[in-house]
């Protein structure tokens, strides 16, 4: 890992060293919340934030987009080109890098390269942020908590200081230009690992951790539980609307109000709304809330993972926040959690 | 505090950094030609003949307009393409012309809704847009040099029937063909100038049946697991093939493992509502896998180990 050190006073030369030549996207507060959003002054960036209320996927697949322009008349696309800034996005958290790492495996590196999302992604520097859990965090569970890859810039705050751990040459250029970068000292590393440990054990403990949650929840398909969950749910689709790595979407057309030219667009949609497994002649593959539960944990805690060895959930705790039923993934490792230890005392 | 600036090597190594360490998922998928540039686009394609099958199927024959685009367009049978009316949206239908056919494409379409309502309205000549074709189709270079045994309900003739005339074309390269087709009514029975040609054809075993006959029926009666009472095969060289609506499917495959037919030589088609084709949008996604690349044909083996597919 290559690293330098900066002194917390420069991170907002850091802000205005992007702010220069790129649109630079952090959480700020909006109306007693804390949300990405555009900076114009490096003074808004809040860099002490556990959660924001909804996370930065929403720069790289947006809650709705144009794919291109058509022309009724000539039956054609009209082409579209996307309208797309280079953009900073900083002070993200290790989970939400982590959630943009497994968007990358199905829109980047997948079998067809999203053009959108790949633009938008080839165009955006990742500036993450170090955090201290509470007690709605569970990252640690997810192989979330620490982003290995799949940031410009990462900075730990250390006290009074950052250590930046720097692995792109666009981004590594302006905080050469924006700051002083320093080698670390004995005493950063030691404060480093002191740091380290005390976030490690800042992690709420009764979140349970279940290894083998894949393989009990194939064996658990058909448990009363997710009856219970099912009868809960409002279908409201929240969970997903503030979940870092959902990326389900709807693709319909819309007509110009002349009614000879329109766009066909991408919205988010969400596996728990109720007629999200429709086909045509009406038939729901999924048509009771306790289905759309289900499926939504085992996409998240199992079947990604059948996929791409990882979970789709990076343990952020935005939904236990967001869900009005109480419904999360906490819930289900609970579950699991019991599971597990009854099978171990048999 | 002196400054530390990245050295050349560091600079140098720093390119290499910001990869994902575990690379691309790679799969194979035809039509990439055609998909690369961006392949939410669809190309227009003009209506070239329409045939009105029963009172709600239409058989719809398209052209690609761009000559590139034609050529470059080929598919297996099984495959699936988006249309698209523009200002209506999209929708995914199966490929029911055989690949052994070039230069156009036939779709087989149910008036059901708006977008297929509006498609029944077109004439010849209109134009539409197509993307693809997407999807896992049936292995047919697997099933050559073994027997093949459909079996289609309903509106599931129309994937079917990509492949059985594929097989049709090259049938030298194929054992003992049998076909059951079954539907509810002798009125809602597709493609019966086609398959009362075969009826008196040897090496085509035809077995068309209906739910509920009427006086112009003289066929056999019931539903499609009835003809296997009398059927013979041999299962250790056989591949069975099933499309029909979702509560079929159990049955069919029930009846094909009693007749001793492999777990992986099995093979079925699912519908689901693809929106994009490509693995990324979700709405087709059953357990863990999406409809539109890991299938619409998945084998029974496969099916078994998906959540939620057979029930």
């Amino acid at each position: 890992m290559l690293y330098r050190v900066i002194d917390a006073s420069e991170v907002d030369a850091l802000v205005r060293g992007f702010m220069e030549s790129y649109e630079v996207v952090a959480p700020v507060e909006s109306d007693g919340s804390i949300v990405f959003d555009v900076v114009h002054d490096p003074s808004e960036v809040i860099l002490d934030y556990v959660q924001t209320v909804s996370s930065p996927k929403k720069y790289l697949l947006p809650p709705r987009e144009t794919l291109f322009t058509f022309d009724v008349e000539a039956n054609d696309v009209t082409e579209f080109e996307a309208d797309i800034k280079p953009r900073v996005i900083f002070g993200v958290h290790s989970c939400d890098i982590n959630a943009i790492n497994r968007m990358d495996l199905v829109f980047r590196d997948g079998p067809y390269p999203d053009p959108y999302y790949v633009a938008r992604r080839e165009k955006t520097l990742i500036v993450g942020m170090s955090c201290m859990p509470d007690e709605k965090c569970f990252c640690n569970l997810m192989e979330a908590d620490e982003a290995r890859y799949g940031y410009d810039l990462f900075l730990i705050d250390i006290g009074d200081k950052f250590i930046v751990s720097i692995s792109g040459n666009e981004a590594a250029e302006v905080l050469e230009r924006s700051c002083d970068v320093r080698y670390a000292s004995d005493e950063d590393r030691v404060t480093f690992r002191e740091i380290t440990r005390a976030r490690a054990e800042a992690y709420n403990p009764k979140n349970p951790n279940v290894q083998s949650v894949a393989m009990l929840m194939d064996a658990f398909l058909y448990d009363p539980f997710w009856n219970e969950l099912g009868e809960r749910c409002l279908s409201c689709t929240a969970c997903s609307a503030v979940c870092p790595s959902c990326f389900c979407f709807d693709i319909y057309d819309e007509l110009h109000p002349d009614g000879k030219t329109g766009e066909r667009l991408r919205v988010w949609d969400a596996c728990t709304s109720p007629d999200f497994a429709t086909v045509a002649g009406g038939h729901n593959f999924r048509p009771k809330p306790k289905h759309r539960v289900r499926h939504r944990m085992y996409h998240k805690l199992n079947g990604f993972q059948a996929n791409y060895d990882r979970m789709l959930c990076v343990g952020c705790g935005r939904c236990v926040v967001a869900c009005k039923a109480n419904i999360n993934p906490i819930e289900v490792l609970r579950f699991f959690k019991e599971k597990e230890a009854v099978h171990a005392d048999e | 505090m002196p400054t530390n600036r990245l050295s050349n090597v560091e600079r140098e190594a720093l390119a290499h950094v910001n990869v994902n360490p575990l690379g691309r998922f790679d799969r194979a998928a035809t039509g990439e030609e055609l998909m690369a540039a961006n392949p939410y686009r669809p190309w227009p394609a003009r209506i070239t003949s329409i045939t009105q099958l029963t009172a709600n199927e239409k058989l719809f024959e398209f052209r690609f307009i761009d000559e590139r685009i034609r050529d470059a367009f080929c598919h297996k049978p099984g495959q699936f393409v988006e249309l698209s009316l523009f200002g209506i949206g999209e929708a995914p239908i199966s490929i029911t012309s055989s690949p052994t056919k070039k230069g156009f494409i036939e779709l087989c379409v149910r008036r059901a809704g708006r977008f297929t309502t509006k498609l029944h309205q077109m004439q010849c000549g209109d134009i539409v847009g197509i993307r693809g074709p997407f999807g896992h189709g049936f292995p047919i270079d697997d099933m050559r040099g073994h027997d093949v045994l459909f079996v289609a309900g309903g509106l599931g003739i129309a994937p079917l029937r990509s492949l059985i005339n594929n097989v049709h074309d090259e049938r030298s390269d194929f054992g003992k063909v049998t076909i059951i087709y079954g539907s509810k009514t002798p009125s809602e029975m597709m493609f019966l100038n086609q398959f009362n040609m075969w009826k008196h054809r040897d090496d085509f075993e035809l077995h068309l049946t209906v739910d509920n006959p009427d006086d112009t029926w003289d066929g056999e009666v019931g539903v499609v697991t009835k003809p296997f009472e009398k059927l013979e095969i041999n299962p250790a060289n056989t591949f069975g093939t099933v499309c029909g609506p979702p509560v079929m499917y159990r049955f069919v495959v029930d009846a094909m493992r009693a007749k001793g037919i492999d777990y992986d030589h099995i093979y079925m088609s699912f519908e689901r509502h693809m929106k994009c084709g490509m693995g990324k949008c979700g709405h087709c996604q059953i357990g863990h896998q999406y409809c539109c690349i890991d299938g619409p044909v998945f084998n029974y083996w496969e099916a078994l180990n998906i959540q939620g597919s057979m029930r």
